[in-house]
């Protein structure tokens, strides 16, 4: 509570420190369905990165590299997308997994590190994500460079898209929502679910009641990295359709900072991701007037900061509560 | 033979990015703090040491802001993470976020403009005479001797030849035994994360000063990360990360020769190699020697805040 408060002070100063660009923002989201499919945009992948970053939270790893297997997922629809003939009701499906897949493969070599060599997770999977990038680029200007010339620095335009449901909102959205209710439900309603709880939050009792920890390891982070393969496919078949260096917005990162708000809640996940796409899509209209992604890379930090140091501070608040005396 | 000269010469300048930033690692790691916004940090340095330099035409000072606005925001860092006990994991990613975005919104203004001073080339008498390696090793800027050869020795010796250096290491490795010993845990973690930061700042500065020279959106490329991830590698000791640094000055040079030298391989594919060589180099030890695990092994409470009392 504590956390959400400071985070909200903070969003509060940093973003309502000039009021007339405040209401600028809250009146070009939320004031126009355009503003608001805007949100759903950008709220399908956040979702998805969120929830990567939050199940693999979930068993105790930290997942920095959602951003690396979301230009992998990319990577592999485009490419299936590009290149494989088809009808598209076979070659959307194809991408989907092609994209998951993309995910679970930048993710294969940290989690192994980790299960079977110890290898902090942190450092491999976030140094992915400069490979991620970089793969991106090269394919994106080199070998797969769109042959009609339309824009620098692009591929050609992916055929195969995901329909639209709302707008300029794609059916990912609903799938993102579905994807998280059931992963949730996995977590909360079943043996599984239960022995990865209980394997995250202590290995050590986990390991002594015969649960099989690394088994459980290596299957949550590779869904994870799915998770954020498919976040990957939906933005080039839903959104962008072309693959591009810059295409992530950080999104990558911006979900640690989603599943983090979140504290390992699928409505969480959601919320937080609400909380993100607003500020993130705040950033975008305010692109105009100075402001830009940086920006809101850095008000990001700061709330995530907040959030931190709150955590901590709320922490405290029980102790005292409980005297002694 | 040409060729080796400069790849040694521009490993050596590549490697010294790494090397500080690792040493300032080093400081947080072994009193039992992970940093992990060194990356941040280095993008606050890159950027407050060229605005410097723009303004006045001095790489020293340029150097000296640097450190000094590492010093104050690594003050921040260490008073969320000591003095508060925040979660140490979060509030580096968040100082990584914040740096490298408030790094990049100042930068805007900066981008491409090329440093007007940078710190000149020293040659020592003689010892730069030696022929083939002389020019590449011994006629460097002078930020390069310092962190190569005067900082590792003397965090070496402070380290592992005094009685503060012992504190310093049991604050990392047993908080509780170094208090009950008297010494002061929470002071020591919070200066020495705060130097270690000023360091990774300094990095930043002589990214920009010494080495690209110039400030463009992205410059810092996870170099922070890197040197992270060389920390482990050097098994948290001075001298060893500043080795480790120049072997990946090494593979980040190779590169560069390649992309001079047209070899047939893709520019971005030539970067991808520093990354893909530190995740090779902290994996393949660990698989490769087991004995020497323990002798290399981190602080033992790495990473976990201290309480006096249980909570």
């Amino acid at each position: 509570m504590l956390a959400l408060t400071a985070a909200g002070i903070v969003l509060a100063a940093s973003g309502a420190a000039p009021l007339t660009l405040a209401s600028q923002v809250i009146k070009s989201t939320f004031g126009s369905s355009f503003g608001l499919e805007d949100v759903g945009l950008l709220l399908t992948p956040l979702i998805l990165t969120g929830l990567a970053v939050s199940i693999a939270l979930k068993i105790g790893a930290w997942n920095i590299g959602a951003e690396g297997q979301f230009y992998a997922g990319a990577f592999a629809a485009t490419g299936i997308g590009l290149f494989i003939p088809g009808p598209t009701v076979v070659i959307l499906p194809l991408m989907f997994v092609g994209g998951a897949l993309g995910g679970v493969i930048w993710i294969l070599i940290p989690t192994l590190a980790k299960a079977y060599a110890n290898v902090s997770e942190l450092i491999t999977t976030l140094l992915l994500n400069f490979v991620g990038v970089l793969l991106a680029y090269y394919v994106a200007t080199g070998p797969w460079l769109d042959p009609g010339g339309h824009a620098l620095g692009t591929t050609a335009r992916v055929r195969h898209e995901v329909p639209e449901f709302w707008g300029t909102v794609h059916w990912g959205f609903p799938l993102a929502i579905l994807l998280t209710v059931v992963v949730a439900g996995l977590l909360n309603f079943t043996r599984w679910g239960y022995e990865v709880r209980i394997a995250g939050s202590n290995p050590q009792a986990a390991k002594y009641a015969g649960m099989p920890f690394r088994r459980h390891l290596i299957t949550v982070m590779l869904l994870s990295g799915a998770i954020a393969g498919i976040a990957g496919m939906l933005e080039i078949a839903g959104t962008v359709h072309r693959l591009q260096g810059g295409i992530s917005n950080n999104f990558g990162y911006l979900g640690i900072m989603v599943a983090v708000l979140a504290r390992g809640s699928a409505l969480g996940v959601m919320a937080g991701a609400a909380l993100m796409a607003v500020i993130l899509n705040s950033g975008i209209i305010l692109q105009t007037q100075g402001l830009n992604t940086s920006t809101v890379l850095a008000i990001t930090g700061l709330i995530l900061f907040f959030t931190a140091i709150g955590d901590e501070l709320a922490h405290y608040r029980i102790v005292r509560s409980e005297p002694t005396a | 033979m040409e060729i080796i000269a400069g790849l040694l010469q521009t490993s050596i300048l590549a490697g010294g990015v790494l090397a500080l930033a690792a040493l300032g690692e080093v400081l947080a790691e072994r009193v039992g703090v992970v940093n992990l916004g060194v990356e941040g940090l280095m993008a606050l340095g890159a950027i407050t040491a060229i605005a410097t330099v723009i303004a006045t035409p001095s790489p020293a000072l340029g150097f000296v802001c640097a450190l000094g606005v590492g010093f104050f925001v690594g003050m921040i860092f260490a008073g969320a993470t000591v003095v508060l006990r925040a979660n140490q994991v979060l509030c580096g990613l968040a100082l990584t976020l914040m740096g490298t975005g408030l790094a990049a919104t100042i930068g805007k203004a900066y981008s491409g403009m090329p440093a007007p001073a940078t710190f000149a080339p020293v040659a020592i008498p003689y010892l730069s005479d030696i022929p083939l390696i002389g020019r590449a090793i011994f006629a460097q800027n002078i930020l390069v001797y310092l962190i190569y050869i005067v900082l590792p020795l003397v965090l070496h010796l402070v380290m592992f030849r005094t009685r503060h250096g012992l504190n310093l290491r049991a604050v990392g490795e047993n908080p509780a035994a170094a208090d009950a010993a008297g010494i002061p845990v929470q002071k020591f973690r919070f200066w020495y994360v705060t130097a270690g930061s000023s360091l990774a700042a300094g990095a930043g500065a002589y990214l920009t000063l010494a080495f690209v020279p110039s400030w463009s959106e992205g410059v810092v490329a996870g170099r922070g990360w890197i040197a992270v991830a060389l920390v482990i590698f050097a098994g948290y000791r001075p001298v060893n990360a500043v080795l480790a640094a120049l072997l990946f000055g090494c593979i980040t040079s190779l590169g560069f020769v390649g992309q001079a030298r047209n070899w047939p391989i893709a520019a971005p594919i030539l970067s991808m190699l520093p990354y893909l060589g530190t995740i090779a180099l902290i994996i393949v030890p660990v698989l490769a020697w087991h004995r020497v695990r323990r002798l290399m092994a981190a602080p033992a409470s790495l990473g976990e805040p201290y309480y006096r009392d249980v909570r």
